[in-house]
This record gives structure tokens, C-alpha cells and sequence, in this order.
């Protein structure tokens, strides 16, 4: 997907909010956007998502399942949680018995499984909130783009959704987000961007993990075939015996290495930290 | 588009916002129309009380959604779809109304001259070319035209005034017909019409579509 020279105003003589944006976002990529209040930074997501559409510029190539959390989910609407659920999935070209399914699947893991059949005006804030990021995740969106998602989830929710984060990018999608915190998803976005004045650049982050600070995970897998495209930044592929690969990751990305291998139909022989291997104890076999 | 449709039906019916356009048009129908009157002129007041109430049902639909909720709808199923599903909505809501209005009408009023089955067509083609410019109106009177409640509910008044006594007017030639006309030659008479406010609708959902996802 591609933002090209990219311009957004509110009106056709207002005041431009973002101008010149050019942006590529590929597949399987996990992107930051930062910037203070009203930079323009929720302006760009909503553009990413489709919501508006740019006064100047093109956007090209946005998969066809997009999903967008907004900064603040309203409850004002006269559904119950459920039913609101099914209709996104119904929206996104779910069945309805498949759109029942993943709605009460996606309650249940964010924990709010027993306010199903509430109506949304009567959620508290971070149910409702619940709500809002289970309607993202319903039908493996291919583009994900989070505002402040995770405000208002609680700890265990958060956990839920970076783990939705990092599955999402492991099987091919961009999700793109923003949060105040700047440790959520540390040193696992791929690229970062800036939002200042209405402009967009890119962030200092380092393309390569850092070596020093970074426990890694060593995998030991083989598969007959080739290694998946879009493997998680900072993998270092290297021959092992016989038909066996050995993979090296930083290790707060092994989750995604081992998604991406296991959805390319990869068999795993080992696990284990990339210092302990040698000694071939506290291994996990798989 | 129908999952769209479904979401905005949904929300219409749950809100009970479609409550008080259904009862002023019952309101208007029942003092109107007397039972064993001539059932031509009953059709043009069925016709033409659908207009107004199409463009509040229309306007409704339009409004009813918070913007994040919105916005939501709008990644999922994209923003110019959602937009024409809650016009759709309102003005097929309305619709349903007006061929249930028409249905009870011929019933009670005296169809000698016209039949019951020509005067049922001919009072759905009248109630359509209402329905249309109606829904027409009421699409350009709300977002993304005129968002302040008060430009947007004034607007909405004067264009249904306009579009009941306008020269040019679908609407009009349609509720003009139905009037003056007599026998089942009337079918003729409304087609123009019909097929006018077609046109009409179609351009305005087009640009009310083209227009929401820039202009707000």
C-alpha cells in the first residue's frame, strides 16, 4: 500500500492538516506514527484507513479488509455488544453464523465474554473499548491501523492485543499505529514516522536490532522449501545440519518468526536462547 | 452493500427516531383521506405527504451515528458505501411506509373509473417520484452539505416546499397528475415523472457519496 503526495484539508479552503504525504506501508510490516497533539498524526491514520480521502495525492493498494479503532469509541449506539459485533462482521462479508462466532470468540479473549448482551450505551469506558478493538480483529483484517487503542484496556486486554499485533504482521498484514506510550511494542515496529506541522517523515529507528541490549532466540527448523518472504526485521538465517536452518531473532519477536514459519508450513526442532543452546539444556523441543 | 443496509436498518429501528415521521404521516393521511372518495385524489396526498417524511426518514438515517462510529463503518465497508447504505435506508424506509399508505387507500376510497390494480400502480409511481426528490432533498440538507442543526433543518423545509410547488419538479408534475388526471390513462402521465426523480435521486446519492469522505 502507498500514499502518494498525499494532502488532506478540512474543506475546500481550509487549512491544510497533512500535505506531501509519501508513504509506502508493505505487507507483513508493523508501523509507528508519532506526533504531538494535533500534528495531524490521527488525520494520517484516518486517511490510512480509508475513513477520508485526501484532497490532493493518491492512496493505492489498500487490502481489501481494512479495520480502524478509533481514539474514542463512542457507546452511543442501540445495540447490544453482540449484536453490534455481528453487524461489522456482517460489513467485513462474514456469515452471519461465522460473524456470531468470531465476535463472541473475540469477547471472550479480551474478557468481556459476560457483556455480550449488553447494550453499548450501558458499557463502562473500557468495555466499551473491548468492543471497539474486538470489531478490528474479527475477520483478520489485512490492514490494521490502532489510535490510542490500547487506552482504557486493561493490562490483560493490552497483552491481547499486542499478541493480535505481532499475528496480525507474522501473516501479512500492515498494521499501522499510534500510541502515548512509548514503550508499547517496542523495538518491534519496522519503520516509524513523525507527524509534525502537517508533515511526514520518518523516525530514527534502527533497521537492525540492537545486538547488545537484545536477548535472541535461536530456532532450529527445516522445511524443504523456501524460507517465507517478510520474515521479522533483524533475522539472521544461517545452514545447519542436514536439511535444518538456524534462525537467530531478537526475542521479542520470535512469536512472529514462528508464526511466519509455521504458516509456511515449516517444521520447528528447536527453541531455545540463543546462549543456552550450547548445552543443549533448557531446550524446548517442539 | 446489504450488510450496510442491515447496520443502518438496525440502528433506525432500535433508536425509534423513525416513530415521529410515521405518525405525522398517518396523522396527515387519516384527516386527509375520507373513505368512498374518488381514489386519485387521495394518491396525490398519499404522494405528496411521502415527500416530507422521506426527507426527515433520509435526514435521520444521515445523522444518526456518532462520527467514530462512523468512521468505524467506514474502514470496514468504506466511507462512500456506508454513506449511500444510510441513504438507501432512510428513503427505503420511507418507501415501505408509502406503498403500505397506498395499499390502504385504494382500499378505502372509491377506484370506479380507474380500477384497483391500475390505481394501486398508479398511486406506487406517484409515491416514487415523491419518495425520490424527497430522499433528495433530504440528502442535501444534511451532512455533508450542512452540518449545523439549524441550517440543516431550515434547509430541509424550504426544499420541501420548493420541491412541492416548483415548476420543474418531479414531485410536483407527479402529485399534478394524480390531481387532474382521471381513468387509468393516468399510468402514462406519471411515468415522466417517475423516471425524472430517478434521475434526480441517483445524481444526488453520486455526489452526497463523492462528496462525504472530502468534505468532512
Amino acid at each position: 500500500m502507498r500514499l502518494t503526495g498525499v494532502g488532506r484539508r478540512y474543506g475546500p479552503r481550509g487549512p491544510w492538516a497533512l500535505r506531501g504525504v509519501d508513504l509506502d506501508l508493505p505487507a507483513s510490516r508493523l508501523v509507528r506514527v508519532t506526533g504531538g497533539n494535533g500534528s495531524g498524526k490521527s488525520t494520517l491514520l484516518r486517511l490510512v484507513a480509508g475513513v477520508d480521502a485526501p484532497a490532493e495525492g493518491r492512496v493505492t493498494g489498500r487490502p481489501a479488509r481494512t479495520a480502524y479503532v478509533p481514539e474514542r469509541f463512542p457507546a452511543a449506539l442501540p445495540f447490544t455488544a453482540l449484536d453490534y459485533l455481528i453487524h461489522l462482521g456482517r460489513v467485513r462479508g462474514l456469515r452471519g453464523a461465522a460473524a456470531r462466532d468470531r465476535a463472541g470468540e473475540w469477547l471472550e479473549r479480551l474478557g468481556a465474554a459476560r457483556h455480550a448482551r449488553t447494550p453499548l450505551a450501558e458499557l463502562s469506558k473500557g468495555t466499551a473499548q473491548k468492543v471497539a478493538v474486538a470489531q478490528a480483529l474479527l475477520a483478520d483484517p489485512g490492514l490494521l491501523v490502532l489510535d490510542e487503542a490500547w487506552t482504557g484496556l486493561d493490562t490483560v486486554s493490552r497483552a491481547v492485543l499486542d499478541h493480535a499485533v505481532r499475528e496480525r504482521v507474522a501473516q501479512g498484514a500492515t498494521v499501522v499505529f499510534v500510541d502515548h506510550d512509548p514503550r508499547r511494542l517496542e523495538g518491534e515496529a519496522d519503520a516509524e514516522y513523525a507527524v509534525a506541522q502537517g508533515r511526514v517523515r520518518p523516525a530514527a529507528v534502527p533497521a537492525q536490532p540492537r545486538p547488545a541490549t537484545g536477548r535472541r532466540v535461536r530456532i532450529v527448523a527445516s522445511g524443504g522449501r523456501a524460507l517465507p518472504p517478510d520474515l521479522p526485521g533483524g533475522t539472521a538465517v544461517a545452514p545447519g545440519q542436514g536439511d535444518a536452518t538456524v534462525l537467530s531473532v531478537p526475542a521479542d519477536r520470535s512469536d512472529a518468526l514462528l508464526a511466519a514459519l509455521l504458516a509456511a508450513s515449516w517444521h520447528i526442532h528447536r527453541l531455545a536462547p540463543a546462549e543456552a543452546d550450547r548445552n543443549d539444556e533448557g531446550d524446548v523441543r517442539v | 452493500m446489504t450488510a450496510l443496509v442491515r447496520y443502518h436498518a438496525g440502528l433506525l429501528l432500535r433508536s425509534q427516531r423513525w416513530l415521529a415521521p410515521l405518525v405525522l404521516y398517518a396523522a396527515v393521511l387519516g384527516i386527509g383521506v375520507h373513505a368512498g372518495e374518488p381514489v386519485l385524489g387521495a394518491l396525490a396526498l398519499t404522494a405528496a405527504a411521502l415527500l416530507p417524511v422521506t426527507a426527515w426518514a433520509v435526514r435521520i438515517c444521515l445523522t444518526q451515528e456518532p462520527s467514530a462510529a462512523r468512521a468505524v463503518v467506514a474502514a470496514a465497508g468504506g466511507r462512500g458505501r456506508g454513506h449511500l447504505a444510510a441513504l438507501l435506508t432512510g428513503a427505503g424506509g420511507a418507501g415501505l411506509a408509502g406503498a403500505v399508505a397506498v395499499g390502504t387507500v385504494v382500499a378505502v376510497t372509491d377506484t370506479r373509473g380507474v380500477g384497483p390494480a391500475a390505481a394501486v400502480t398508479a398511486g406506487l409511481l406517484g409515491a416514487t417520484a415523491c419518495a425520490l426528490v424527497g430522499g433528495a432533498v433530504g440528502a442535501l440538507a444534511s451532512r455533508p452539505f450542512l452540518k449545523a442543526t439549524g441550517w440543516s433543518l431550515a434547509a430541509l423545509v424550504v426544499g420541501v416546499l420548493l420541491a412541492l410547488v416548483a415548476a420543474g419538479s418531479p414531485a410536483r408534475q407527479a402529485v399534478t397528475v394524480l390531481t387532474t388526471g382521471s381513468g387509468p390513462g393516468v399510468l402514462f402521465g406519471l411515468l415522466p415523472s417517475a423516471a425524472g426523480a430517478l434521475v434526480l435521486a441517483s445524481a444526488v446519492a453520486a455526489l452526497s457519496r463523492w462528496a462525504t469522505a472530502r468534505l468532512e
